[in-house]
């Protein structure tokens, strides 16, 4: 039996082989297995070496500088040390926080725990294509605002955010750090990050074909970033971001994150970010035509709603709800054929409606009988033509047997 | 979501799909769509047995799964105010999760709506 065609990207990649060989030979005796921590013999400094050079393709890729950079178990372990890590520290001076209705778990999530500790949130409402406007930002910022967390690009829809001029409101705010969550966009869409003038960026290794179980926060050390036209505050020097450190024990990772680095998945990231800004273009411009026959397949289905805004979305994912249809019925209906995501969370037996299409104003119905198509690398033609025709099936029959 | 065999099979092929139309035929359903699950049986009854059966469902696959059975099974038997199996035979045949069992309750609201109109006949039949 063949296996699904996979148009799940979104969620996770597939390691490249390159990615997994380099990884490989960091494990095993013959290989660089050493403690990147142990300075005193060869061992380390073998390994200290291969996470130094790793850390400088991250930050090549991105438009950061190394030193900028702090291994992480993911994008999560970054949010919730960008957020923790901020309003710990800033917390003296300030207790308020803006972020989006959109945002992901791992950010929502923490923001709650910090109003449960008495911090004000704010949570900003997209409008019906998902886009915040930089100007919602602005009318949220308060005297005591300490972090403002604005994600990329959104997982779920893919539309992105304007985050230049969001860095722009909040440098003129001043005291406003800007934390940008950009694991659905790192290594898939162009990304300056001195330029940007954001002061944390969250990045993830799986995303763009590199392993789970690690990823980077950027943390700006400030500096004369942040000029560009398009950039922070028309050119005011950027400062350095403090934080506080959430786990201790060996001062890894300049005191913010303690703990053995772990060399093979470090090495992973940083081959899979540097292969990724080399393909980024290429790929981009390969994927856009493909997720157009995508939807312009399932338009032709009829009672096919396009969720997010089209003109700010990527190219690799597209996320459509299907009028008629429950939408666990129709994820079981294509199962066999096809790997997608749904838009519903299941929280036990029960699926609950995405709150990502909730806040765009979409019904539960319509909402749970969404299903989100990531594209990738091996994505080609006959793979959308026949996602095309295992939806076109499952679509018809579950409308047939409701009655619509 | 995992299934088990019999959710799996009478999911993907669905015996008893459909309406029945003409004189006689009992038509029956409960639930709303805007709220997730609605299911319809269409009965036909000749001197109270039931001599064919078929549905139609707006939900989950073990909502079509359970309605797709019973329009199977109903052939044959009494008309009954009363499933051909009770909610918690079928919620076993199905391995239906506990936070589920509502939608089963809509099922058998559905089918006692038809065994309403077998007691006073109302037909829907196409004209």
């Amino acid at each position: 039996m063949s296996r699904p065609v996979y148009l799940d990207h979104a969620a996770t990649t597939p390691v490249d082989a390159r990615v997994a060989a380099a990884m490989a030979r960091c494990l095993t005796a013959e290989g660089e297995f050493g403690n990147p921590a142990s300075a005193s013999h060869a061992f380390g400094d073998a390994a200290a070496a291969l996470v130094e050079t790793a850390r400088a393709r991250v930050a090549a890729s991105v438009g950061a500088a190394p030193q900028e950079v702090v291994w992480t178990s993911g994008a999560t372990e970054a949010n919730n040390l960008a957020i923790f890590g901020v309003a710990e520290y800033y917390g003296e001076s300030g207790r308020h926080i803006v972020t989006g209705r959109t945002e992901h778990k791992a950010v929502l999530d923490p923001c709650r725990e910090l109003e449960r500790r008495g911090w004000r949130v704010t949570y900003l409402a997209p409008d019906g294509g998902g886009l915040i406007q930089p100007e919602q930002v602005a009318a949220a910022l308060q005297a005591d605002t300490v972090l403002v967390s604005i994600m990329h690009v959104n997982n779920e829809i893919g539309v992105i955010q304007d985050i230049a001029r969001i860095a722009a409101i909040c440098a003129q705010h001043g005291s406003a750090r800007l934390h940008v969550d950009a694991a659905q966009s790192a290594g898939k869409c162009p990304i300056d990050f001195a330029n940007l003038g954001v002061d944390l960026m969250s990045l993830s290794a799986h995303k763009v074909y590199g392993p789970k179980g690690v990823g980077a926060l950027l943390v700006s050390r400030g500096g004369g970033a942040g000029a560009g036209a398009e950039g922070r505050a028309g050119g005011r020097r950027r400062e350095s971001v403090q934080l506080r450190a959430r786990q201790f024990g060996g001062g890894q990772e300049r005191g913010l994150r303690a703990g053995t680095v772990a060399t093979h998945q470090v090495v992973g990231m940083g081959m899979a970010f540097e292969l990724a800004r080399e393909a980024l273009q290429a790929e981009a411009a390969r994927l856009a035509p493909l997720r157009e026959r995508l939807w312009q397949g399932l338009a032709a289905l009829g009672g096919a709603l396009r969720n997010g805004d089209a003109r700010h979305s990527v190219p690799h994912l597209l996320n459509v709800s299907f009028e008629g249809v429950e939408g666990e019925s129709l994820l079981a209906a294509v199962r066999g054929r096809l790997a997608v995501s749904t838009g519903s969370a299941c929280t036990s037996a029960l699926r609950e409606a995405s709150y990502v299409l909730r806040a765009l104003g979409r019904d539960d119905v319509l909402s749970e009988s969404s299903l989100r198509f990531g594209l990738g690398r091996n994505t080609g033609e006959r793979d959308i033509d026949a996602a095309v025709a295992a939806v076109g099936q499952a679509v018809s029959r579950l409308r047939r047997l409701s009655g619509v | 979501m995992n299934y088990n065999e019999a959710t799996l099979a009478y999911f993907e092929n669905t015996p008893a799909a459909g309406v029945l139309l003409g004189p006689g035929t009992l038509r029956g359903a409960a639930g709303d769509r805007a709220h997730g699950t609605w299911v319809q049986f269409d009965l036909q009854v000749d001197a109270g047995i039931v001599q064919a059966a078929r549905f139609l469902a707006f939900g989950c696959p073990h909502t079509i799964a359970v309605a797709s059975w019973i329009a199977e099974h109903a052939p044959g038997g009494e008309l009954l105010a009363a499933l051909p199996e009770s909610v918690a035979q079928l919620s076993e045949r199905f391995a239906v999760p506990v936070e589920k069992r509502g939608r089963l309750l809509i099922i058998e609201d559905a089918w006692l709506a038809c065994v309403r109109r077998g007691e006073l006949p109302v037909h829907r039949g196409n004209h």
